[in-house]
């Protein structure tokens, strides 16, 4: 079976927040539930400032640490593919895989809305889901973590695995110039319009994700933890490079 | 009826409205609010006072229920007055803390059964809940075996053995929670499990001192010759000892994290000059180790209650700040948090401290009451 993994040229990353938008979209996601996003970074001082930016999907780790410490097993790692997913139906709302990520790309959206109008209340469910959007992507498969969340349950980004995994077997890159494989490239890389984003097997050795981790020196975001992150940052050029720190700024640090 | 059951029927009445009025208050902002009600978020800190509460509990009754068994199990006669008392407090103590917890959780039905049949091997906290409910049995089971006014120790032997083992493991899997997270420096150290056990240990004693004193409403001349004498005999430098270590511990901890560099440790600049901290460590800590170590103080009921009272509090404001200075480093937040998180209880979370005192101070007035605790002989 494949290992998906996905590749992210911080050399072409604008910022642009396009993969956010979609992620949130194709999964309806609450505000604030950004289980992609691209942040955003002030380092230095006045006036040597600058903006950097980093775009943060989940890492789908080789050994997630999410998983180790599920007292439940409700975070599991997906063999068909190494996806890393939450089986709602499980999941007791410890919040310990929350904080045993090194990451942050955990969510639990019970807590108090990040902006108002609280979204929850203006589309409340009555099936014991979280809320009832409008629109709905076609998915629900609470046992992995897709579709709009009950109450009480961690949430997370599932590499679109209701996409990935209808896959045409035998598929090595899925990329979105390819037309039969478009409908099954995660919603963030398909929209990325600097084509920053790569998604495609890391056990295949002639996936165009494994040339381009060869060829620019692939890094895995804190890669000290040993989790082993199924995502890989290219950089080295003039645009913004892997945080070696996590979100705070220097200034902060003294 | 005696003075002391009037006493004891009123503080157990007290305690029950307590539960009823604070649970009420509890049950209607979580009803209406959910954990809404909380002041936890995604940017970080996940685990707010609640699960404080849950650890301090937890602590404290594995600390109880350790003094239990060494008492039964190297503290002959002397120590007999206050065996029943630690294991009947750490049964109180973790139902406090478990209540809190259920409350806290997401699915907490649904735990109950989920983790049992998850064998999760790999998580502290299945280990964790696990045992905790080996212990439970074995605690309750040791009570009903002391149930007569003459149980002997040494037919209790490979009990207390068992509690042991039991509390030790439980507190060491709490300090494995924190302490694995290799990635938040301010929790991991591999001497994490270690200090929970001695800190759980200092909670134990200050916890028997406190409600033996309280059980006799403050009246030291009410106490029975055999508390009397152990009191006034090796358990101040017993205590005065517990704190020492917990203070070492601590101190450790805060000089390592200020000359440390790693991002995270940055959490001590700001915890060193907070209130909390300062009174933690002279109000907490210091000034009890001093009553506990001059011969004039040491042996004084008020001392003696003071210390235990206001060594509770520290604890409790130990955990508080470990736990969550833990988490206020945020991890890739961006700008969403571009500084240390910060973080205050709600009203609802100050409310489940509340409720989970009383419901530990129920029951403890059920088995002061019930159980005599203490007063075999």
């Amino acid at each position: 079976m494949a290992k998906w993994g996905m590749v992210i040229d911080l050399d072409k990353c604008t910022g642009c927040q396009a993969c956010t938008t979609a992620c949130t979209m194709e999964n309806n996601r609450l505000p604030g539930e950004n289980w992609q996003d691209v942040l955003f970074y002030t380092e230095g001082t006045y006036p040597n400032v600058s903006m950097k930016w980093f775009p943060r999907p989940c890492m789908h780790c080789e050994h997630p640490s999410c998983v180790s410490v599920c007292p439940t097993k409700a975070t599991y790692k997906d063999p068909n593919g190494g996806f890393v997913l939450v089986d709602w139906n499980k999941c007791i709302g410890c919040k310990y895989c929350q904080v045993a990520c090194p990451y942050g790309v955990r969510f639990y959206m019970d807590e108090r809305a990040v902006i108002q109008p609280d979204i929850r209340t203006v589309f409340p469910s009555n099936n014991d889901r979280l809320w009832d959007p409008p629109y709905k992507g076609p998915q629900d498969d609470p046992s992995r973590g897709i579709g709009i969340q009950p109450h009480g349950v961690v949430s997370k980004c599932t590499f679109c695995y209701h996409k990935v995994s209808k896959a045409p077997a035998g598929a090595v890159d899925l990329d979105e110039d390819i037309r039969e494989l478009k409908e099954h490239v995660p919603a963030c890389v398909r929209v990325c319009p600097p084509k920053a984003r790569f998604f495609g097997d890391l056990d295949h050795p002639d996936s165009y994700v494994n040339k381009l981790i060869a060829d620019k020196r692939g890094v895995r975001l804190k890669d000290e933890t040993g989790n082993k992150p199924q995502v890989y940052y290219l950089s080295g050029g003039a645009a913004a490079a892997v945080p070696a720190l996590r979100s705070m700024t220097d200034s902060d640090k003294s | 009826m005696t003075k002391t059951t009037t006493k004891e029927i009123g503080t157990l009445i007290l305690a029950l409205i307590g539960v009823g009025i604070v649970g009420y208050l509890v049950m209607q902002t979580l009803g209406g609010q959910g954990h809404a009600a909380f002041n936890t978020t995604n940017l970080g800190v996940h685990w707010g006072l609640p699960i404080v509460v849950y650890d301090y509990f937890l602590l404290t009754s594995t600390g109880l229920a350790m003094i239990a068994a060494l008492a039964i199990l190297f503290g002959s006669e002397t120590f007999r007055p206050i065996v029943k008392r630690a294991a009947w407090l750490a049964l109180a103590g973790l139902a406090g803390g478990v209540v809190v917890l259920m409350l806290e959780l997401g699915h907490p039905l649904r735990a109950l059964v989920a983790i049992p049949t998850s064998f999760a091997f790999e998580s502290p906290l299945y280990w964790k809940a696990m045992t905790i409910g080996v212990y439970v049995l074995a605690l309750l089971i040791l009570i009903a075996r002391m149930l007569k006014a003459d149980w002997d120790a040494k037919a209790l032997r490979g009990h207390a053995i068992l509690i042991l083992v039991l509390a030790m493991f439980i507190t060491a899997a709490a300090g494995v929670v924190y302490g694995s997270n290799s990635f938040r420096p301010f929790w991991a150290s591999g001497d994490i499990p270690v200090a929970f056990i001695f800190e759980s240990l200092l909670g134990g004693l200050a916890f028997i001192y406190f409600f033996t004193y309280l059980a006799y409403a403050f009246d030291a001349e009410a106490m029975p010759e055999g508390v009397k004498r152990l009191f006034n005999g090796a358990l101040p430098g017993l205590f005065a000892l517990a704190i020492f270590v917990h203070l070492l511990f601590v101190l450790a901890r805060m000089v390592n994290g200020l000359y440390g560099n790693v991002e995270g440790l940055q959490v001590w600049q700001h915890m060193v000059t907070s209130p909390l901290f300062l009174a933690e460590i002279f109000i907490g800590l210091l000034l009890p180790l001093i009553l506990m170590l001059l011969a004039g103080t040491r042996t004084r009921p008020w001392a003696q209650a003071l210390a235990a009272l206001l060594v509770m509090n520290a604890l409790l404001i130990s955990r508080y700040e470990y736990i969550i200075g833990g988490q206020l480093v945020p991890m890739f937040k961006g700008t969403w948090a571009p500084d240390l998180l910060s973080y205050m209880p709600s009203t609802t979370e100050w409310l489940l401290l509340l409720l989970a005192i009383l419901v530990s101070n129920a029951i403890n007035a059920f088995g002061e009451l019930t159980l005599r605790l203490g007063r075999e002989r």
